[in-house]
This record gives structure tokens, sequence and C-alpha cells, in this order.
């Protein structure tokens, strides 16, 4: 409206000076450019006000018709600010359009086949841009590089292994029993995130597969592949998901071709795995030796010192390999104006910080855009992955003799456990195991292939000036075939008159297939100034299992094969799930001033208690730019957006919660059955969310400076939970809809583009964020959440109505008291990049999590088997004297860390130039770190820990876990 | 144009609408690898019903092995040195902590033995609700389903004190019974359990494990649920009852001290491991004999011998340590005895003192003692009744050592106090608490 005045004047203007040209058909022809110097194919051009407009071609060409000058011209292209140009004569038009990194005109998804301007958007959708994801270091996983990026999300690590073990939470716990981790969509694709259980526990003693430590098969997608992530966190953005978004919603988007010029991207990567934080040891006396264990260790003690002049560092032998990390990455990009594709492949190796640990993954990528006629086009995304992973042993078990975190903790570090030169590994005098031994011999590895496939086809049905339908029918498909193998030698200690070598072998097929068919109809009203966009759909959604295992003990020397055992068991498990929905949603955009959404999807599922039941789930959304009223004349501030949305979504039980079933128990060779445990409730409903979410976007000095606050409340009704029963029944557990809980939170962001020049930029934002959660309702006496913990005497989670969920409890002294909660204070995250001289780019992201709770169960081992490093001071003799309860474990879990940061130099142009010739278009190179340093109070490796894997209420309670480790890259990149 | 795409999209509605009323329905979904609990409800078939026998002796295993150690550690039989420090921490009452009701310790037991009493209750129910069985069958199935039950009840009196003897129905469970209520209640469902025994006819329609040789039939079964009768006769005090029973059991004098049914073990799938078993002279997880086991043992008693064997490494454990460890079973597929003629002697010197017939209990009690290589106590005369009992006490001590006896017997006669204790700031507890669940 402002412009209008001055389009105005200069129109008048132009009236006097070439009064005879004003009134005549003109053809405009130009060239549009990117900052870059590309050149921008197929961006949209329209004479502004009309609905005359035209495309670029693939030169980034374009002509249009115009009735008469001057006229503005608009030009649009995704992942480009929008340029308005005035053109007063025919002579060419030459734009060059600015990329945008967190541009006002992006879009992101709100219903299923529709997107929406950021500017527009009802809720706080956080996007992170492959730049914000990858750009500064070198990734594993894609959940393990998201930390300190987004608002709202806790990530949890359940293992520093190579190819993680990662959980994402958005805002606060909104499901225990059934599925806590958000929904994960790449391009279309509801995809395996599962974490798969490898029966390592029959030789470890662990007490359930949760505790076995796998990692979660996101880790199978590679980073660099992504062009980016939409994180819908509560219910209220992710309604339209019905019962699979309960736990928000991760909508990955992969490159694709852009059309243009074939681009070629070759990059390489090598860097290093370095164990982060060690803890050291204690500094034995001889004195202290024979105080603690008796003047027969003390001789041991002094014999190790008088050969070797020093006791054996074990943590720097188990945990102090250097790991050796390569990435190599080829992509091409291109196509015309009917095809585009992005091909691609990758290969990582990445060795850890234990000596035969490491994670490799083959990554190959074909994504294909293809227009077949002005009303059919389809796009295909494919992606291969072979991946494989060796963790070895690391958490909780009981007298396995296996996992390094245990075996250290008693180990005495007089003892040499190295192999004598005929490669006898010595028996461990203080624990069932030899680590040296473990280390080289015994195998816990997994093997993935995985196909993932996408296919949409769209139908433009009917399209004039006022009204656009479309047809939109995807599915997606992903199978995984994943290969497990422990072995655990009949030599190993802990075997030895026990199992006499152990070998589980799984065999585990997923395939997860889903598919939708969407209508959209675009509808302009009120002569353009409200658009409509209705759509409606129905999906479906299939996700089989099957896994088996196969175990032996009593194995031949040296085999490695249940064939080979003397005791063969076999475990299979199949699961089908499947899901039906509808959906339908209308959005009305006036102006770009108020824009309004509503919602409604209908759905059903096989692991609901009545599987044809359907539950319905609203949404409602509304926003408001103030900023776009006409009175509005504060240049400063473009953007003020009020913005409000509410939304349901649900969670049906997980599978198999509705049976009541027998599980074999045989004895003397005779075939039996006994009671499962579970008690299975055949009516169990999902549980389902209701969030309201308010905020406001502001943007100052055309978005150079942005803020975005967002309140939310989050109340899950009827959550389903899996709870001790009185035992005397029989049955030990039972899942059923039992409790409230309501989660709330604040998320704060702002960014700010403080210097924008061509040789120097400074690019800055900061994140606050923090969740509250509460039970407010519990059918039951309070209870300790089975599953996650050890019981109140170390310390549980336990479900209290008027409590936070994530609160920790111990029997002090008789009464069950709250000792602590893992939920942080608040988090936060500072992040920075820069560009110095024109060609050097710096960045660096900090991470801050303040207060919440850890019960270090480490501790309690070390301290057991007095190993704990602190047992040289006062205060760790101390502790020794005081009772074993969740008091003494529980240790504040807040740190400051410096999570990533880089340094990276472009070849300018003319240097490149001068030494390739126009063969390489750009070169880059640097060196990064990640988890580069950290400032804790907490006495273990990372504070970052769970023992009990991602899923549920796991996060924040230690037992030996896989140690973190610092990365160091150097990177190479190469743009043809 | 504009017409076809108006068609299309008429066809295009025109399919969704068709997809949409057509919405697939679903079938029920059901557990693929198990077997549901409600296909045996009704008209289960005899191989059904056989299954849930096998159940049955399957988990009463279930907790032996962690009640055999907790409760060992907590009358300072033993110590289990291994990676939890709550053996040696929680149990002994360490720097004055309380037992937890929501530890290991304190549920496995009451776990393992109310699934194995469901497991049975789940068969009673079945066999009361099938026209598979003729009527004889039926009662065997119930002589031995209510047989075990009521043994796996005295093993929660044993160590938790009470017990909930009315479990039938999970969603009514009846209260938590005192100790002397709950053994009334046992020892009639074991006549009850007889009664339907001796209507059971010659043969059983199931099979037990080996473990049950000797026991199988229903004669031979109704021998082994009168020396059960016999155990819970003593622990209520009933001398004369438990000589009845022990007269209409396996008890001998003369016969082999390991008479009785067995648990057996076995590592195929979905067996079960002997728990207790450890591997001899292995570091760091170890049942190590207390000190005073070994100590205040009579020379020449060969049960020291037998049931311990000095370590070749003396062991030492957050401040506790031990010459010996077990010897109890030769592998992790041995059998551990249910009841064995040994207990059941014990048992009979016990109800005689009971029933005042002191001579009775000398000559048992002797029986016993030249059985581990020691001759006739000497008295110094006519055994009086507490001298009798003391000595019952000590045999029981060294014959059952590491079998769950020793807590219980010192609570029942009130020497639980006299217990050393190894540490400054130990305690001695000699009950486990009612698990935290049972409050809900």
């Amino acid at each position: 409206m402002k412009q209008n005045n001055s389009n105005r004047r200069i129109f008048l203007l132009l009236l006097l000076v070439f009064p005879c040209f004003v009134f005549a058909q003109t053809t405009l022809t130009g060239k549009v450019n990117s900052d870059k110097g590309d050149t921008v194919p197929f961006a949209n051009v329209i004479e502004k006000g009309t609905s005359n407009g035209t495309t670029t071609d693939i030169d980034g060409n374009f002509t249009i018709n115009v009735d008469n000058l001057p006229v503005t011209l608009v030009f649009s292209s995704l992942g480009f600010e929008t340029v308005e140009k005035s053109v007063i004569n025919s002579s060419p038009v030459n734009v060059t359009m600015g990329e945008s990194a967190e541009s006002l005109d992006e879009v992101i998804v709100t219903g299923l086949a529709t997107s929406i301007k950021r500017s527009n958007a009802a809720n706080a959708v956080s996007t992170v841009s492959a730049e914000e994801l990858v750009g500064t270091t070198g990734q594993t996983t894609v959940d393990g590089a998201l930390y300190g990026k987004v608002t709202g999300v806790n990530i949890t690590s359940s293992s520093g292994a190579p190819g993680g073990g990662f959980a994402l939470r958005l805002r606060g716990v909104s499901s225990i029993n059934g599925n806590n981790q958000p929904l994960i969509i790449v391009d279309g694709v509801y995809i395996n995130n599962k974490e798969i259980a490898s029966g390592l526990r029959g030789a470890s003693g662990a007490n359930r597969g949760n505790e076995e430590n796998s990692g979660n098969r996101l880790a199978d997608l590679d980073p660099n592949d992504i062009e980016n992530i939409e994180i819908l966190k509560g219910s209220s953005a992710a309604a339209i998901y019905g019962q699979r978004g309960n736990a928000g919603v991760v909508i990955i988007t992969t490159k694709r071709g852009k059309g243009g010029k074939t681009k070629i991207n070759f990059s390489q990567d090598v860097g290093i795995n370095k164990l982060a934080n060690a803890q050291g040891t204690r500094q034995w006396t001889a004195q202290e030796v024979e105080d603690v264990f008796g003047a027969a260790e003390r001789a041991k003690y002094e014999a190790t010192i008088a050969q070797n002049g020093s006791l054996y560092d074990f943590e720097d032998i188990i945990y102090g390999q250097t790991g050796f990390i390569t990435e190599t990455a080829l992509s091409a990009t291109g196509g015309d104006d009917k095809t585009k594709f992005y091909v691609g492949g990758s290969h990582r190796d990445e060795e850890g910080i234990i000596e035969n640990t490491g994670f490799e993954r083959l990554s190959l990528r074909a994504n294909i855009d293809h227009k077949i006629s002005d009303v059919f086009d389809f796009t295909s995304t494919s992606n291969y992955i072979n991946s494989s992973s060796s963790r070895s042993f690391t958490g909780n078990e009981n007298e396995g003799g296996l996992s390094y975190g245990y075996t250290l903790a008693f180990t005495r570090p007089w003892n040499n456990l190295f192999p004598d030169a005929n490669g006898n590994y010595p028996n461990n005098p203080n624990y069932p195991g030899n680590p040296i031994f473990v280390r080289d011999n015994a195998k816990n590895e997994d093997s993935n292939n995985r196909f993932i496939q996408g296919l949409a086809l769209n139908t433009k049905l009917y399209t004039d000036d006022i009204d656009r339908v479309k047809l939109v029918v995807s599915g997606g498909l992903d199978y995984l075939a994943n290969e497990t193998n422990i072995y655990v030698p009949e030599n190993h200690q802990g075997q030895i008159g026990g199992q006499d070598g152990f070998v589980a072998i799984g065999k585990n097929n997923f395939t997860f297939f889903n598919s939708q068919a969407i209508a959209v109809w675009d509808h302009e009203a009120l002569a353009g100034d409200l658009d409509l966009t209705t759509q409606a759909g129905m999906t479906y959604i299939r996700q089989e299992s099957d896994q088996l295992l196969s175990q032996g003990t009593d194995l031949a020397a040296g085999q490695t094969t249940p064939s080979q055992a003397v005791n063969q068991s076999i475990f299979q498990n199949r699961a089908t799930e499947q899901d039906f929905g509808y959906f339908g949603q209308i959005e009305g955009n006036y102006k770009d001033q108020f824009i309004a959404t509503l919602g409604y999807r209908l759905d059903k599922s096989t692991r609901n208690g009545d599987e044809n039941k359907f539950y319905g789930f609203p949404k409602a959304s509304l926003a408001i730019n103030i900023a776009e009223f006409d009175f509005w004349n504060l240049e400063a501030v473009n953007q003020v957006k009020l913005r409000a949305a509410y939304g349901e979504t649900g969670n049906p039980a997980g599978f198999g919660s509705t049976f009541t079933s027998f599980a074999q128990s045989n004895i003397g060779g005779n075939s039996g059955q006994s009671l499962a445990g579970l008690k299975g409730d055949p009516n169990v409903e999902p549980e389902t969310s209701k969030e309201i979410e308010v905020g406001m976007d502001l943007g100052f000095l055309n978005n150079r400076v942005t803020f975005e606050a967002t309140y939310y409340k989050k109340e899950v009704s009827d959550l389903i939970l899996t709870r001790a029963l009185p035992a005397s029944s029989g049955f030990t557990q039972e899942t059923t809809n039992l409790a409230d809980l309501e989660n709330k939170g604040v998320e704060l962001a702002l960014r700010a583009d403080v210097v924008d020049g061509e040789r120097f930029k400074w690019n800055t934002g900061v994140q606050f964020y923090l969740n509250r959660s509460e039970v407010t309702r519990l059918d039951v006496p309070a209870f300790a959440q089975p599953g996650a913990g050890f019981g109140t005497g170390l310390g549980t989670f336990y479900i209290e109505e008027g409590q936070p969920v994530t609160q920790l409890v111990g029997n002090i002294d008789g009464e069950l008291t709250q000792v602590g909660d893992v939920e942080p204070d608040f988090q936060m995250a500072f992040n920075n990049s820069l560009t110095l001289f024109k060609y050097i780019d710096v960045s660096f992201l900090f991470q801050l999590k303040s207060g919440g709770e850890n019960l270090n169960l480490s501790e309690f081992l070390t301290d057991l088997g007095q190993t704990t490093p602190d047992l040289d001071t006062p205060e760790g003799q101390a502790r020794l004297d005081t009772p074993a309860n969740a008091e003494r474990f529980v240790q504040p879990a807040g740190y400051f860390r410096l999570r990533e940061a880089a340094i990276y130099y472009r070849l300018p142009k003319n240097a490149i130039q001068g030494l390739f010739g126009d063969a390489i278009e750009g070169i880059k190179i640097g060196a990064s770190g990640r988890n580069i340093f950290t400032i804790s109070d907490y006495n273990s490796y990372d504070p970052e820990v769970s023992v009990n894997g991602g899923a549920g209420l796991s996060s924040g309670i230690e037992v030996t876990p896989f140690p973190s480790s610092r990365q160091v890259y150097f990177h190479l990149n190469v743009n043809f | 144009m504009k017409n076809i795409f108006k068609n299309i999209s008429t066809y295009g509605m025109a399919l969704i609408t068709i997809l949409a009323v057509t919405s697939c329905t679903f079938e029920e979904v059901v557990d693929a690898d198990n077997p549901s609990v409600d296909g045996v409800t009704i008209d289960a078939s005899k191989g059904q019903l056989n299954e849930l026998v096998v159940g049955v002796e399957s988990s009463s295993r279930n907790g032996i092995a962690v009640e055999v150690t907790a409760s060992g550690t907590m009358a300072r039989e033993l110590y289990l040195f291994d990676a939890d420090p709550r053996n040696t921490g929680d149990l002994l009452g360490k720097n004055g902590i309380g037992l937890d009701n929501n530890s290991f310790y304190s549920v496995s037991q009451w776990n393992g033995s109310y699934r194995c009493i469901k497991n049975a209750n789940i068969l009673i129910a079945s066999v009361s609700n099938t026209t598979a069985v003729n009527e004889s069958e039926r009662n065997g199935y119930l002589g031995f389903a209510k047989t075990m039950i009521a043994y796996e009840l005295i093993q929660v009196l044993k160590s938790y004190g009470n017990a909930r003897v009315d479990v039938s129905d999970p969603d009514n469970l009846g209260p938590i019974l005192d100790f002397a209520p709950a053994i009334s209640a046992v020892r009639s469902l074991l006549d009850e359990a007889r009664g339907n025994l001796n209507n059971a006819g010659g043969a059983f329609a199931f099979n037990l494990s080996s473990g049950f040789d000797g026991f199988d039939t229903p004669s031979t079964f109704t021998q082994f649920n009168r020396g059960v009768a016999a155990l819970a006769a003593v622990y209520a005090n009933d001398g004369n009852g438990a000589i009845g029973a022990l007269n209409d059991s396996y008890f001998n004098l003369a016969g082999s001290l390991d008479a009785g049914p067995k648990h057996v073990f076995g590592l195929g799938g979905g067996d079960q491991a002997n728990g207790v078993f450890k591997i001899p002279d292995t570091n760091g997880d170890q049942i190590i004999v207390h000190n005073s086991w070994i100590n205040e043992a009579e020379p020449g008693d060969t049960r020291v011998t037998s049931k311990t064997a000095v370590r070749i490494d003396p062991v030492s454990q957050d401040g506790l340590n031990g010459t010996h460890e077990t010897r109890l079973y030769a592998s992790n597929v041995s059998p551990i005895d249910i009841l064995r003629n040994e207990e059941l002697i014990l048992l009979f010197a016990e109800a005689s003192i009971q029933a005042g017939s002191l001579g009775n209990a000398e000559t048992a009690l002797n029986v016993i003692r030249n059985a581990a290589g020691l001759p006739n106590r000497d008295y110094g005369g006519t055994p009086t009744e507490s001298q009798l009992t003391s000595e019952m006490l000590r045999q029981r001590r060294y014959s059952l050592w590491a079998e769950n006896h020793r807590m219980f017997d010192l609570r029942r006669y009130g020497l639980s106090g006299s217990l050393p204790i190894d540490r400054p700031g130990d305690q001695v507890f000699n009950v486990f608490p009612i698990p935290l669940s049972e409050n809900n």
C-alpha cells in the first residue's frame, strides 16, 4: 500500500516525460540471477496486481507482455527472497535474487498436501535447514545433529557409540508406554525409527531389551541428503496427523533437483573420535590399597608398581582409542523444465573410542521430479542404505562380565589383563570378565539393508483464474532387513562353566507402508482478497514386523553359529498394525492479514481396543498479521503476527496391549505355558492430547531481526500407562488408560543478521525454552514406573498425581521422597555464524541445559569397587558411609557445552579459475569440531544419558553407558 | 480442455467417495506368537490342560535363586558378591538403610510364587469348565494344582510373614492374611487337595518332569502332598498333626536323605537354569559362605566339605570377606530339592518336640548327625526340650544351608537377634517387606 503511493508518483513523473510510450502494449525481457551469480530457472515473474505472469526458463531468461509501462514485476522462487522491480522502459530487466536462509517466504507444511508461507503460519514450526543441520560440522545421525537447533525439543542420548542412540522428545513427555517418539516422515514416507533389541541380554543378564543400548534406525538416514527438517512440535500443529501425531511430527525433505545446469558436489570429510570427558582414575597409595583390600592386594599393587612404574589406566586402555572417521559424498543435481533430478551417494565410516566399535553407512539416493503434462506430474524419491555398526558391550548387565563400565568399576588397576605372548588372556581377579578379551573377541554387531521409496502423483484436475483443483495420490514404503549378531566366546571368563559360549543371531524384517489420496481445492474469493484452500483425503498405514532370534549356548570351540550350540532356542515376534483415517481441512487467507484454518481428522487403528471405532481429532488456528493492515506505518517493523492454534492428536496403545497371553515355560522337556504377566486391556482407548498454542512473531528491518515467542499448554487425557499390578493377582503389569498429564511451556527465539556486508557478515541466534509437566489425574494409587530404573531403592520414575511425570523418587528412610526431576529448568542455545574477510566462515553453537537431575548409578558401582576417582578425597570417603539410596546418587545434570564450531575458507573464484579454469566452480575447506567442551557438575562422562534406551520415561538414569566422544573434522567441498 | 478436466475432476471425486464409503474393516488383532489365556477358559483340550500343568511345575522354580541368596544374606549364612551393591548393602542394613519394597530382593519371590499360583488357578478354572476330561482325571488336575498352590503360599509366608491367600479373581483379591490364618488356610487347601487326589484314579492324565519321578501318580503325589502338609503343620505348631501327615508321606528315618521331588533345570528354549549354581572359583559373581557357618561347625561335619569349598583366592567386597564358597550344586542344570527326606526327618524331630515326644526327636536328630559323619549327640543325660530345639535348629542350619530356611527358622524361634553384625552400622532384618504394588 505504501509502495502504491510511490509508484503513483513515479507514474505521474513518467507521464510527463514519456507521454507517448505509456499506453502501448510492451514486451519485456530479462534475466534473473542469484546473488551468487547462478541463473535462477523457473522463477515466477508476475505483473504486480494482476494475474499476468510467466516463469523464467532454464537459463533464467523470461519474456512477459505487459499492457503498459511502468509496471512492477514481482520475482519469486523457492529459497530466494522475493524481489519487486519497477520497470519504466522496455530495456532488458536484469534482476538479482538473494538466497534466503530464514526467509519469511519460506513455506512450511500444515496439512498433508498443502503448504503455507511461514509468515502466515499460526504455529511455531521449527525449521532446520541443511546449512544449520550439517553446515557446521560432521554429523553421524539426524537426531544427534539437532541438539541446540530447535526450541522445545529435548534430546536424550542413550549411547555414545558411533551410530548413536537418540530419542527426540517434543514439548515434554506426551506418552509413557505408547509411542513417545515423534512420527518421522521423509519425503512422504513414514519411516521406521525402531530400536531393535539384539538378544544381548541373554549373555549380559540385562533386564530387558531396552537395556541393550541398540541404536535407533533414524541413523540410516544420511544427514547430508537433507534439504530441511520441519518439526511440528505439538498437537495444534500436528493434528492433521491424528493418532500418529501425538508426540509431534518431524517432516524431513531431502534435496531435489532445481533444474538448470547440472551441478556436481563432492565433499570429503576426515575426522577423529576421542573420549570427550575422561574421568581419570583413583590415585592409589600402597597404604590405601592395604586399608581397603588387605595386605595381599598391597603386595600385588607393589609388584605392579615395581614392574611397570605405574598402574594400568583401564579407562584409557578401553575408552582411549582415537577413532578415525571418513565421509565421502558425491551428488549431482540438474534437469530441464520437465525433469529434475538429484542423485547422490555417500559413504561414512566411523570408528568409536573403543577398539573394534564403529558405524558404517552407504547411502544411495535418486530423487526425480517429472512433469508429464500440464495436468500430471510426479515425484519419486528412492533411497537405498546399507549400514552396519559394532557397538561392543556397555550399559546395564547382571554378571555377564561384558559391560565395560561394570568391569572397570571393579577391576583394580594393578592387575595385568593383557594377553601373554601366546595370546592367552588372564582372568580378571575382580570381575567375571576381562575387558580386553571382550573388546578383542566378543561381538555385538548389526547390519541393515534398507530401501525407502516415496512416490507422489499430482493431478491438476481443474485450473482457472479462480479455482484450482488438484489430486495428490502418494505412498511410501520403508523396507528394512536388519540382522543382529551377538557372540561371546566359550572361553570368556563369565561363560566358562556357565553358558560356555553364547551366540544370538537376529533376522528382523520391517515393512512400513503408507498411502494417501488427497484432493485440494484452491479458490479465490472476494476478488482475490480471500484465498480459500480446502483439502480432503484419506490415509492408510500398514506396518509389519517379523523379528526372529536364534540363540545358542554351549558352543563348540571357536564356533559362532547357533547350529554349533548344544542348547538352541528360537524366539519370534510378529506384529502387524494398520491405521486408516479421513481428514479434511479448510484454510482461509484474507489479504495476508487474517489466516484461519479449520480441520478434522478421523482415525481408527488395529492397536485400539475397538479396531473399527473412529476417533476424531479437530484443529483450528488463526494468525493475524498486523503489519499487513493498511494502518500500519512503522517501517522498521515489518512483521507483527499474533497467532493462536488449537489441535488434538491421539496415540493408540502399543501393539500387544490388548493381549493376555501365555509364554512358553518348559521343564524336563515338556512343553508348557505360563501366564506372560501382562494383563491386556481389550478395551484400551487411544490417549489423546489437546494443545493450545499462542504466540507472537515480530520482524524488524525487513526481517534482519526476528523474534518468535510461543506459549503452549498440552493436556494428555487417558494416558496409557503400564503399571505394576498387585503381583499376587498373578499379573505383574497392565497397560491401560489411567491418567491425565499436562505439559506447558515457553519457547523464545531471537535471530539477527547483525552485520550483512560483503566482507563481513554476522548472523546470530538465541533460543530459550522450558517445559513443565504435571500428572493431573491418576485413577490408581501412585506407582513406580516399570521398565525404567531399578525400583524405589535406587530411585525410579514414579507416577503420582500432582507431581511432574519426570520426577525421580526414592525410598529414603522408609519414606518415598522426591529426590529430583530429570526435566531441565530451561534450555538455551546460542549460535553464531560469521563471514570474515569475505571468504572465511566461522560458526559456533553453544548449548545450555540448566537444572534437571540424573541418577548416577555408575558411581554406585565404582564406589562398591572402590575405583571412583574421588575416593581419595574426604568427600568421596564420606559418601561411602552414607546409605545407598536415591539421595546419594542423584546429581545435577545441567551443562554448558560448545556443541559445534567450525571455520571454513572459500577459495575466491579468481583463485579457482587460475588453478583449475572453469572446470570447478567452488572449493571450500575447513575444520570443525563437535562436543568441543562441556562444563558440568555431573560426575560422569555425559549428563545426556539413558540406561533404558529412548522410549518412554527413560532419560537421566545412568548405568555405565558408552561414553560420549568429541569429534574433530577436516572438510573439503568441491562444486563442479 | 476444461471439459476434460471437469470430467476428470468428477471421476476423481466419485473415486474418492467410493473409497471413503468402502473403507476397509479391520479384523481383530490376535497374538500371532503366543496362545491367549481366553483360549483355555472354555473347553480346553487335554493337551492345553497338560501344558498348563507343565507351566505350573515350571513356574514353581521362579524366584528361587534370589530368595536363597537374599534370605541367606539376611540370615548371615552367605554373601552374594556380585555387581549389584544392594546384595551387600540393603540386605545387611548397611549404614542404617532399610529394606525397600520395590527392589528385586523384595519382589522376586513374591512375583514368582504368585505367578505359579495364578497358573494353577487358571488350570483349576479350565479343568472345571471342560468336557475333555472325566471326573477322576479332573480330580487329578485339581489335586496337583491345589498342592502346588499350598506349597507356594508356604514359600511366601516364610519370606514375608503374611500372604494373600484368596487370589483366584485378579480384580477382586482377598485380604493379605496374618501368618496364623494364612497357614491354616494352606492346611485346609492341602487337605482338600488330598481329597481330590484320593478320587483321581490310578494315574494322572498328565506327565510331570523327571523331578517328580516316584511322585507322579495320584497315590505317590499324595505322599508329597502329605509332606507339604507336615511342613505346614510344623509351621502352625501342630506337632501331632505334622506327625500324622509325615506318616502318610515318604518320610523314612532309614531311607535316603535325598528322596523327594525336585526342581529340575535345563538350558533349552523356555526352560530355566539353576540360578543358585555359581561357577567354582570365579571372580565377581560368587556365593561366599559366611565365616560363622564355617567357624561354628562341629569338627568333622561332612556337610561343610560337601556343600562348600575353600576359595583359591580369599575374597572381599564392600568390607566383607570370606574364605569359602558354595559347592551346593555341581552345574547350572543340577536339580534343587523341593522337599527331601532329610527335611522331613528334621520336621519329624521338630514335630516331636512340639508334641512332647522328645525321645523321637533325639533319634531323628541323631539320624541327621550320623549322616553328616557326626556321632550321636551327648546331651549330658536326657535332653531337655530346649537342648533338643537348639540341636534341631543347628542341624537345620547345616543340613539346609543356602536353601532358604535359616531366616525363617530364626524368626519363628525369635532368635534373629542372635545373628552377628559384620560391619558397624549394619542391621539384621528377618522378613521381607510386602511389595509396593500390593498396596495399590
